[in-house]
């Protein structure tokens, strides 16, 4: 340390959200630059960064003090809490000296942030509780800005009594932090920031000092790393004040000041006074925690008496094995036994009976729960019921789950059905392990491209009208175009980037990228502890009722060891479990998922045939190209098939090798005859991650721990240096293995290409599962697989439109939506020839509140409806939105259908809109009960064109023909094919296709080419999009919903594709038919024209 | 007498009102133009012609996007040319007959009947009254019709020359979609849910069944589409323009003539005003100069082509007023302060006529000074320091900022009686050193040592530094192209023997210092 020392003591970073605008990383690796040899972190009210803090300071070789800036709501010893007094907030800087002070700080947040509850933002603690979570904790006095304690109590007293009132006030406070704290604990804090109103402060403040003997130490209240960054934060004083930088006047800061100063820089400041400076180092010596010492445990599980949790695992485990594997063999009862050796070595018993006992309350209430990620290599973990896949079965690694020498907590993750059922599992941890006892991983929500241009924008003055064409045109695409730079994206949304405020808006947008904005939740992360997890990290109350988040993300959880198991809700458990449902209640027969008859051959032929839509995990458009070539036939196929169309395997080249060998078209090699009994199954390719750890334990002679530890190196966060530390003790156990050079090149090469992106085995094996079952279920039970994937949308790749044609396909009759037999959600009818039909629920009625719709099923029960006024009387939960709603999309057809003498008679849907217009406007109560005469409607039905728009417009799909079915006379005058009919073509030839856009996709792994799925009345045709070709057609390609595409057909291996050559707009005009235009007199009328390709046909994209 | 309407309709206004204001209006009829609104960076498309529309050119999109579209034609929004051009249509059908509506920014209705015997057919007058309008340098529809709505109907959905016999108005409309009617969105949603797309097809529902359904605003809706509807038009209300000008035979040149002058055209004006119990707060005075090429033109004086040079000048008052000799006064101090540069051949002055202010003044209030007397005293103020501009007279308003000495000048309004600022309780003020502020700062040098300044020289004089405190930094304004950044000191300055305790500050953009105040 240089003879000058100073260590900064109170810094906040941005995840004071929106009062700090530096990452903890780039504080910690400044203060190193600046050989600083320890920092410490002030987050206001929380320890939102320490995590991440506690990491990068260990990297940069520094120590990380944790404290925080805590609200604290002051009151004058002695007097009463009055009502005026409430405004009065300050922020105690606290810095942890020890353990007990950290964990005093969690419970002071923890107390606060509870009992505000959500609604209210600020959270203070009160003062008199400040003695009781003192102990272990140093606090200091703040600056001289307006919530620092000693500065607000100066001018709470020279409100009162000018100069002389001020210091009393001063005395008073140092006497209540003394009587908290104790003497030695409060550091009286000088800053200087080039004002003179903080002179004044510091020569108060140094007096006061002197009075009651207290230590001076000086920070310089850090904001940011660097001065620059004083610009972000004052953008954040701007958003957090709901204004903009014009008006914001003397909120913004005064000067660029309180960013990271180097010690020489601070002993220029305060040559005056040496001893605050010497004071930071004495003090920094003092705080002798950090968060490598948090004194986190894991619960245990409670047992009878007379048991250990080892014993009781043991017991339930071979209890379960003998269940699962009928009988059980002896390789199996070996792996169970080695496991169980190896999980009371590290002591993880507790770990796997609360897990089980997960596992088992879903099995109690019936909920679907299987076990995914590396859970399923465990042996105990599949007879315990928690995962699906027998690991010995299929030869998987446990290594890859647990070893021995990683020293880090399993990672077992549950899924769950989405929605009720996961709540449900969520709620019973909570009551398990008491509030605050267990709670949810957070989500730390970052600023990206479209939350900055938005922010950003607001606060340089723009007005919404730009700010949002900005951020639509923000490109998402998962490819990132390197020509799609923001400058364009500036240019695109007509800003002229030579005008400096907008320059200025563009850098501000790209300064704020991946800076924290708030605290979210994480979907399905749980954290569980023995004991108190508000002694661990603060506990927040959660938006949603009854539950509570840690402040830091899994990422942070798993980085400083705290183990987490995840919930996940997964929409496809979902379907599962509806499906079940339904097709007990109209089947009357019993589907176990679990035991699903295997190899059902109509499974497998849809598979082939890339018939996919709707089944999980294959029926993406990369899964349904590659399906036709991989040809499945057994259950490891499918397996295969899942970690196949993969970022790993596609970035590792590894899956057209795959392909081509499974085709017979390539022979399969191995690299090293040593390989082949771990690559035979894939055919000489590696896929798996176990592949890679039997790799290493095979050429190199790595343990299963080692070889793990190979995998993590090479995983996300690579270092360089342990990179080639481990390449070179690869290539050593190689060269001991006599393995020549050549090969060892090509064997490290698939090792380190593949490692970053790799699928487990497992992991892969447990979604198969569900695939497996998606499909049989989709195959022999379409209507009810089909309703029970309406229900529990979004999910998926396709929207509810394309699942309703697919369905309709495979000859599903779908009903339309009816106020006289619709439920909420999608449900079975009964048809004479004793199939089943789906009606669609009333749930994809736009807008209509679901209360409404209860009410109408509940009185139409009752009595039934005689008219639309009938309806509108009878169920007053509907307003005239949900009236109209319902009129359009021809729910209300079939009301007072009793009354017509024949269909012709029946309402058609401007009939119910005529109706619904005089029902919906009040009449007064003595014409009210009056309804009309049965008399038809002055209207004209609706055109085929205006039935598909009003669809469209009010449920999202339509059960009758597909937009293009109307205009194929047109199209086939024109030469334009259906999809049907693409395959009748040979690769190569030219042809013209046209269809709505389904899916649009721009995949990371596609150097810039775009996969359009589109869709006709025949079914789905693929389209391929060059990037000079999109570069050309930006906002046809991006925007509009029916596309003429021509192109060359490749028809390869039953694979068919087009390659676009131009892409056109599909307006309609050239295709339609003549009489259209009989009634069209003047040009505003054939504008106004309804027109199938006005439909607005919805699509995913994934960007 | 049957009745009879026409109706002037002026499509893509804003557009036709910027090219008529031009002189190449024919070349630039057959360009794409845009008109644009809002202030930059900010601006977007308000109004388009069909070739911009063909180009792909809309509404709303910004100037870069529209900049895209080859030869585009780009003209700001100016609310003064199509004020103008209405006032053309208004003169226009003025032509006709005085009983002329205006009933739109774009729209001007006329009452026809009985003019057959002047012009001809209705078709005739309809003719007229479009090469009319064409003259003016607009190109419009002229639909005429037996009621007023009938004809402003037909002339938005007809081009060019349309005429209704009467009768046929049901017919005629049924063609045109309902958007022409511009009802209400709400209304205009349920008939496009109907179905209802033309006038036909509104005129044709049961017109009980249609009041129960859209109540009154939908039957007149429906008269509206059938062409029954009746109204009496009114008539634009004559402006009461209170203006009087004088044409000199020969040029005046010095200020004392055309004061007389003044004084004549002043009392004409106050004497209409006082006629009519008004008063005025805005006067307008308008100057046609000598048309010389070697005049020197300079101030506010401007040159419309194939015309005079003018000089206006408009005075605002804060309260209205009908004071002849304040107005003199004030002419004279202004027209002192920004003479017309050139000898004067016409005079036109023009008052905006305002209620005068009425108020019983309190008994106890601070007595203020009259607000006629006060104006006077200000503009005289503004004759001394030469303030064209209204930047040097009136009063310090703070600017919310961390800006040193940050403030802009407001037009000077004593506080309504009775709400005069409270006296400062002296008590209560903190004993502080005067501070007299240099305006503008004195430039100065500083020598440095140690990055602490040793020595000042400004004003001629080497003063020395004895003690230094600061730098006290303010920086801000970031985003704006005037960031400022400055760095503060308090100096004790030793010079000639004397010590003085100065602030100095540097402009940290320049790297200039200056000056900026002394201490008692």
């Amino acid at each position: 340390m240089t003879e000058r020392p100073y260590i900064e003591l109170h810094a906040r970073s941005a995840f004071s959200f929106l009062e700090g605008a530096s990452q903890p990383d780039e504080l910690a690796t400044l203060a190193a630059h600046f050989s600083m040899p320890a920092l410490a972190l002030l987050d206001t009210d929380g320890v939102y960064g320490a995590a991440r803090f506690h990491l990068a300071a260990k990297r940069a070789g520094i120590q990380a003090h944790i404290g925080a800036e805590v609200s604290i709501q002051y009151l004058v010893p002695g007097t009463q809490k009055k009502q005026n007094q409430s405004q009065e907030v300050v922020r105690l800087p606290v810095l942890a000296e020890s353990r007990q002070g950290y964990q005093n700080l969690c419970r002071m947040i923890t107390r606060m942030k509870l009992r505000a509850g959500t609604k209210t933002p600020e959270a203070p603690a009160f003062a008199h509780e400040l003695a009781e979570f003192a102990p272990g904790m140093v606090c200091l006095t703040g600056g001289a800005e307006a919530n620092a304690p000693l500065a607000a109590a100066f001018e709470r007293g020279r409100k009162s009594g000018g100069a002389a009132g001020a210091m009393e006030e001063g005395r008073k406070l140092l006497a209540q932090l003394i009587s908290a704290f104790g003497a030695k604990n409060v550091y009286v804090e000088l800053q200087r920031h080039f004002m003179r109103k903080e002179e004044a402060h510091n020569q108060s403040a140094t007096a006061l000092a002197r009075e009651f003997h207290l230590p001076l130490l000086a920070t310089n209240g850090v904001r940011y790393a660097v001065a620059r960054e004083r610009e972000l934060l004052d953008a954040f004083t701007c958003i957090r004040n709901h204004t903009r930088l014009d008006h914001a006047g003397r909120l913004l800061s005064m000067n660029s000041a309180r960013h990271l100063r180097a010690a020489e820089e601070m002993w220029r400041l305060f040559r005056d006074v040496p001893e605050a400076l010497h004071n930071t180092v004495e003090l920094s010596s003092r705080l002798e925690f950090t968060l490598a010492d948090l004194g986190y445990e894991f619960p245990r599980y409670p047992v009878p008496e007379g048991e250990t949790m080892m014993s009781f695992l043991r017991a339930r485990t071979m209890e379960a094995a003998r269940q699962q594997y009928r009988p059980l063999y002896d390789r199996a009862r070996r792996q169970i036994e080695r496991e169980l050796v190896l999980i009371e070595r590290l002591e993880l018993a507790g770990y796997f009976l609360i897990v089980w006992d997960l596992v088992r309350f879903c099995r109690e209430q019936k909920i679907l729960v299987q076990g995914r990620g590396s859970a399923a290599n465990s042996a105990v973990c599949y007879s315990l019921g928690i995962t699906a896949v027998d690991p010995v079965g299929m030869d998987l690694l446990f290594e890859r789950f647990l070893s021995e020498e990683r020293g880090e907590w399993p990672d077992i993750d549950l899924d769950l059905p989405s929605g009720d059922e996961r709540e449900r599992v969520i709620q019973y941890v909570y009551r398990r392990y008491g509030r605050l006892g267990a709670a949810m991983t957070a989500n730390v929500i970052t600023y990206r491209g479209r939350s900055a241009a938005r922010e950003m924008g607001k606060v340089l003055g723009f007005d919404d009208d730009s700010v949002d064409r900005l951020s639509k045109l923000v490109g998402s695409w998962e490819w990132k175009d390197p020509e799609d730079t923001p400058e364009r994206q500036f240019t695109q949304a007509g800003f002229d980037l030579r005008h400096p405020r907008i320059a200025r808006f563009m850098d501000l947008c790209l300064r704020v990228r991946d800076l924290p904005r708030h605290l979210g939740q994480h979907s399905g992360g749980m954290v569980i502890c023995q004991g108190q997890l508000d002694s661990v990290v603060p506990l927040e109350p959660a938006s949603m009722p009854g539950r509570v988040v840690v402040q830091w993300d899994k990422d942070d959880c798993t980085d400083l060891g705290i183990i987490k198991v995840d919930l996940l809700g997964l929409g496809m458990m979902a379907v599962l479990r509806e499906s079940i449902d339904l097709i007990r209640e109209h089947h009357q027969e019993e589907v176990d998922i679990a035991h699903l008859p295997q190899e059902d051959p109509a499974v497998y032929k849809a598979l082939q045939q890339a018939d996919t839509i709707g089944m999980f995990q294959v029926e993406s458009r990369a899964q349904m190209a590659s399906l036709p070539r991989n040809h499945p036939e057994n259950f490891y196929d499918i397996v295969v098939q899942v970690a196949l169309i993969r970022p790993g395997p596609i970035v590792g080249k590894m899956t057209n090798p795959y392909m081509k060998r499974r085709q017979g078209k390539e022979a399969v090699t191995y690299p090293h005859p040593s390989l082949e009994p771990v690559l035979e199954r894939t055919l000489g390719v590696p896929l798996f991650q176990e592949q890679l750890l039997r790799m290493a334990m095979i050429c190199a002679n790595f343990t299963g721990g080692q070889a793990e530890e190979l995998r993590r190196a090479l995983g996300s966060k690579r270092s360089e240096r342990r990179m080639r530390e481990i390449e070179n003790k690869l290539r050593a156990g190689m060269g001991q293995n006599g393995i020549d050079e050549k090969t060892q090149d090509e064997i490290v090469q698939f090792i380190t290409s593949f490692a970053l992106y790799g699928f487990p085995e497992s992991h892969a094996a447990s979604f198969a599962l569900i695939a497996y079952a998606s499909a049989y279920l989709k195959c022999n039970y379409l209507a009810a697989f089909t309703a029970a994937l309406l229900n529990n949308q979004p999910m998926g790749f396709y929207h509810p439109s394309t699942l309703v044609k697919n369905a309709q396909r495979h000859g599903l009759r779908v009903l339309p939506v009816d106020v006289l037999q619709s439920q909420w959600d999608c449900t079975l009818e009964k048809l004479p020839t004793q199939s089943f039909a789906m009606r669609v629920g009333l749930r994809y009625v736009r807008g209509l509140r679901v209360e409404a719709a209860h009410a109408i099923v509940r009185e139409r029960e009752l009595r039934g409806f005689s008219s639309v006024d009938d309806l509108a009387r009878s169920v007053p939960e509907l307003r005239k939105n949900d009236l109209v709603m319902l009129a359009q999309v021809g729910a209300l057809n079939s009301v007072g259908s009793a009354k017509a003498q024949s269909k012709l008679q029946q309402m058609h849907r401007r009939d119910a809109l005529w109706q619904v217009e005089r029902a919906a406007n009040p009449t007064g109560p003595l014409l009210s009960p009056l309804e009309e005469l049965d008399k038809p409607s002055p209207l004209e039905p609706m055109t085929s064109d205006e039935r598909l728009i009003a669809d469209f417009q009010g449920i999202g799909l339509t059960v009758g023909p597909h937009p293009m079915h109307y205009r194929r006379a047109g199209l086939d005058q024109m030469g334009i094919l259906r999809a049907a009919d693409l395959a009748r073509f040979a690769d190569g030839d030219r042809i013209r296709y046209a269809g709505s856009v389904i899916t649009r996709q721009r995949p990371g792994t596609a150097h810039g080419f775009i996969f359009l799925s589109m869709e006709d009345e025949s079914g789905i045709a693929n389209v391929i999009i060059t990037p000079n070709l999109y570069a050309k057609n930006r906002m046809v390609v991006m925007h509009e919903r029916f596309l003429l595409i021509e192109g060359v057909l490749q028809h390869k291996e039953r694979v068919v594709h087009i390659k676009a050559e131009a892409v056109k707009r599909l307006n309609g005009t050239e295709i339609e038919s003549p009489q259209d235009f009989d009634h069209a007199a003047s040009a505003h009328e054939s504008e106004r024209n309804k027109n199938v390709f006005a439909v607005k046909v919805p699509s995913r994209d994934f960007h | 007498m049957t009745l009879l309407f026409a109706c002037i309709f002026v499509p893509d206004f804003s557009v036709e009102a910027a090219v008529r204001a031009e002189p190449e209006i024919r070349a630039l009829r057959q360009k794409p133009v845009a008109v644009l609104d809002g202030s930059p960076p900010l601006q977007t498309v308000m109004g388009l012609n069909d070739r911009a529309r063909a180009l792909g050119v809309e509404l709303g999109m910004t100037k870069l996007q529209a900049e895209v579209c080859p030869a585009m034609v780009l003209r700001k929004r100016s609310v003064a040319q199509e004020g103008a051009a209405h006032a053309a249509m208004l003169d226009c059908a003025n032509a006709f007959s005085p009983r002329a509506e205006s009933t739109a920014s774009d729209t001007v209705i006329v009452d026809v009947a009985g003019l057959e015997h002047l012009f001809g057919p209705a078709a005739k007058i309809a003719r007229e009254l479009a090469r009319h309008v064409a003259d003016v340098g607009m190109e419009a529809n002229v639909a005429i019709a037996s009621n007023p709505d009938c004809a402003m109907h037909a002339a938005r959905g007809f081009a060019g020359v349309t005429v209704i016999p009467p009768r046929k108005e049901a017919e005629r409309l049924g063609e045109l979609p309902v958007d022409v009617l511009r009802p209400p969105v709400h209304l205009l949603e349920t008939l496009d849910r109907w179905g209802v797309r033309n006038l036909r097809g509104l005129a044709a529902l049961p017109p009980l069944a249609v009041s129960e359904r859209l109540g009154q605003s939908g039957l007149r809706l429906q008269r509206l589409a059938r062409g029954e509807e009746q109204r009496t038009l009114v008539p634009a209300a004559e402006h009461f323009r209170f203006e009087e000008s004088i044409e000199l035979e020969d040029a005046v040149e010095l200020l004392e003539p055309l004061s007389f002058l003044l004084n004549r055209l002043i009392e004409q004006v106050c004497a209409r005003l006082n006629a009519r119990a008004l008063a005025t707060n805005e006067l307008r005075l308008t100057l046609e100069l000598e048309g010389h090429e070697d005049v020197q033109l300079h101030g506010s004086t401007k040159r419309i082509a194939n015309e005079r040079p003018l000089h206006e000048r408009v005075l605002k008052l804060p309260v209205p007023m009908q004071n002849a000799k304040t107005f003199l006064k004030l002419l004279q101090l202004d027209l002192q302060q920004v003479p017309p540069g050139a000898p004067v051949k016409r005079v036109t002055l023009a008052a905006e006529p305002v209620r005068p202010k009425v108020a019983q003044e309190g008994l106890f209030a601070v007595a203020s000074p009259e607000p006629e007397r006060l104006e006077l005293t200000l503009a005289r103020l503004r004759n001394v320091v030469g303030d064209a501009t209204g930047a040097r007279v009136g009063s310090p308003q703070l600017l919310d900022t961390h800006r040193p000495d940050a403030f802009r000048m407001v037009h000077f309004m004593p506080p309504p009686r009775g709400e005069g600022a409270p006296l400062m309780h002296c008590a209560a003020m903190p004993l502080l050193a005067a501070r007299r502020i240099f305006r503008p700062a004195i430039p100065a040098q500083v020598r440095l040592r140690e990055g602490i300044p040793s020595a000042v020289i400004f004003r001629e004089k080497n003063a020395q530094v004895v003690t230094a405190s600061g730098p006290w930094r303010t920086c801000g304004d970031w985003w704006r192209v005037e960031a400022w950044s400055r760095d503060e000191w308090e100096l004790t300055l030793e010079c000639d023997q004397q010590v003085a305790l100065y602030r100095v500050f540097r402009d940290v953009k320049t790297n200039h210092w200056f000056v900026d105040a002394s201490y008692d």
